[in-house]
């Protein structure tokens, strides 16, 4: 019986680790990309503002063109703006309405965010019942299998 | 070849060389090389990206203003234009910035793609050893599974000595002793034939000049170990045929520590000297010089540290002579060419690893002086075995037939 409970301890484990602790990985990954799109945004509506505030009509900007070469590029309008929406595509928009966009993409992203913070936690719930259990099997052995155990 | 005894000892490659060991390390290569690939193909991208800059900026100048999207952070562009077609900010480093031209843009941009191509190949250089490595191993791990064995032989006097001088240098050199394994058994079989020739040469010379005069032994077991550590080598690849004898002779003890550097240091590094003399002697053949000055830095060093009975070096030649015909199999190239007197480990690994190279080379090379240094200097103790130097000599041309 012994045995057979080692096992089925060892069992749990190894799922723990393939399967539960991969999962754990991939979701902070994920998570933290939708950080970084976040910060991107804001730093656009930031220099956006910024535009609005001194009225710059003209810039001049240095555009790398690849391995730190860089060349002087002029824009003579500022007043349309194009911004990424998502699936390649680029939309014109003049100042004030690229910042609706980009406030209306903000709360699109922290949803996802919440979302990616929900599934962490849960999967690391898991982890911990997991463990449990095995802490369990192993302090009373005498109690029956605990195969019940769903994930 | 009188032979008292053969003790032998049998060792599958497998327990020296345990099928798990090597496959492990087997992967830990195969993982190297695999990193190794990945940052090639990293510098691979890079120079492909360098050189397509190239193209670029040697095409920009051609108008005088081009239509762009400028890019406003990572998610927004701006439409403009590129102005001042011919000036280039080039980031050098340590945020230093430089304005070039075009022409002098592009002579940086080539510099640079020289010297990752340079990248390259000296990671291409350090792959192609790591794959060597990984052969080696995938081929020890085969043999070890297919329960190849290694068999050794000894004569009774050098037993002791030799078998743990070779059991340390399998240890150390296993891809030695493998190789030769694998490779020329007729060879190895030829030069162990000499060797025990040699070694037995050497006993009766030293039982002959223990009679007479002590201190000759100090030359020859400098000779004599570095001629029993090529002779390691050889029995190690040639399954000994017994002539790794025990140097009980506080010559061949000597030599032995020479050639290994698991003895003494003392020893060894005296005997490094001797031998360094020796070789460099027996290029020049000043064989006097080199038992006066066995005479001052091997009489002390020898006899502090090994307590053995040490001949005096006036009558080096003698020994000379008999240790030159050892010699040619010794060291003497690696060992002329490493720094005298430096450090005896140093000294020690070289004269173990050039033994194994020296053993090719030396043979041919000093098969010519000891011809010239058997005659000139074979007196007393080589009186009983005036004809013996002369056999080596002839076995040697006859190895280089």
């Amino acid at each position: 019986m012994d045995s057979l409970r080692h096992e089925k301890i060892q069992k749990f484990e190894e799922f723990v680790d393939r399967r539960l602790k991969p999962d754990l990985v991939h979701a902070i990954a994920e998570r933290d990309k939708i950080f970084d799109q976040q910060k991107i945004f804001s730093d656009l509506r930031k220099n956006i503002e910024n535009l609005e505030k001194n009225s710059v009509t003209s810039l001049r900007t240095l555009v790398n063109l690849g391995s730190e070469v860089y060349m002087q590029a002029e824009v003579p309008d500022t007043q349309h703006i194009f911004v990424d929406v998502g699936l390649g595509f680029h939309v014109e928009f003049t100042w004030s309405e690229a910042l609706k966009f980009i406030s209306l993409r903000e709360e699109k992203l922290e949803r996802q965010i919440e979302e990616y913070t929900r599934l962490i936690a849960s999967i690391k719930a898991q982890i911990k019942l997991v463990c449990e259990g095995i802490r369990e099997l192993l302090q009373i052995p005498e109690e029956k299998t605990v195969e019940g155990r769903v994930f | 070849m009188g032979k008292s005894e053969v003790k032998g000892t049998v060792t599958s490659l497998s327990s020296m060389f345990p099928a798990e060991e090597t496959q492990k390390a087997a992967k830990m290569v195969e993982e190297k090389l695999s990193e190794k690939q990945n940052e090639m193909n990293q510098l691979k991208e890079f120079i492909a990206d360098n050189t397509s800059l190239i193209n670029l900026v040697q095409k920009l100048p051609d108008e005088l203003h081009h239509d762009i999207m400028v890019p406003f952070g990572k998610a927004a562009f701006f439409p403009g234009l590129l102005i001042h077609t011919n000036e280039f900010l080039v980031l050098l480093g340590e945020s230093y910035y430089t304005e070039r031209t075009a022409k002098q843009t592009v002579e940086i941009l080539k510099r640079r793609g020289k010297s990752l191509e340079s990248k390259v190949d000296a990671l291409k250089a350090v792959m192609q050893d790591l794959k060597a490595e990984a052969s080696f191993f995938d081929s020890t791990a085969s043999e070890a599974a297919e329960g190849l064995v290694e068999i050794r032989e000894y004569e009774e006097d050098n037993s002791t000595k030799w078998a743990s001088q070779s059991g340390s240098l399998e240890l150390e050199t296993p891809s030695v002793a493998e190789a030769d394994n694998k490779m020329g058994a007729s060879e190895d079989d030829d030069y162990a034939r000499i060797m025990s020739r040699l070694e037995e040469l050497e006993k009766e010379e030293l039982a002959a000049e223990d009679n007479e005069e002590n201190l000759e032994d100090e030359d020859e077991d400098a000779n004599a170990v570095e001629s029993d550590s090529n002779e390691d080598e050889l029995t190690k690849a040639a399954e000994g045929d017994g002539d790794e004898d025990e140097l009980t002779k506080p010559a061949f003890h000597r030599k032995k520590d020479e050639g290994y550097s698991y003895l003494d240091h003392g020893q060894r590094y005296s005997e490094s000297q001797s031998r360094k003399q020796l070789q460099q002697f027996n290029d020049k053949e000043p064989i006097e010089e080199m038992s006066n000055k066995y005479k001052h830095q091997d009489l002390t060093n020898q006899f502090a540290s090994t307590g053995l009975t040490e001949e005096p070096v006036t009558k080096g030649e003698i020994s000379h002579g008999r240790i030159i015909q050892e010699d040619t199999k010794t060291l003497s190239p690696s060992i002329n060419a490493s720094a005298p007197f430096e450090k005896k480990s140093v000294q020690t690994s070289k004269s173990e690893f050039d033994s194994s190279k020296a053993f090719t080379g030396s043979i041919v090379e000093h098969t010519q002086n000891l011809d010239k240094s058997s005659v000139g200097t074979n007196t007393t103790s080589l009186q009983s075995s005036g004809s013996q130097p002369s056999k080596p000599v002839s076995r040697f041309k006859m190895q280089r037939k």
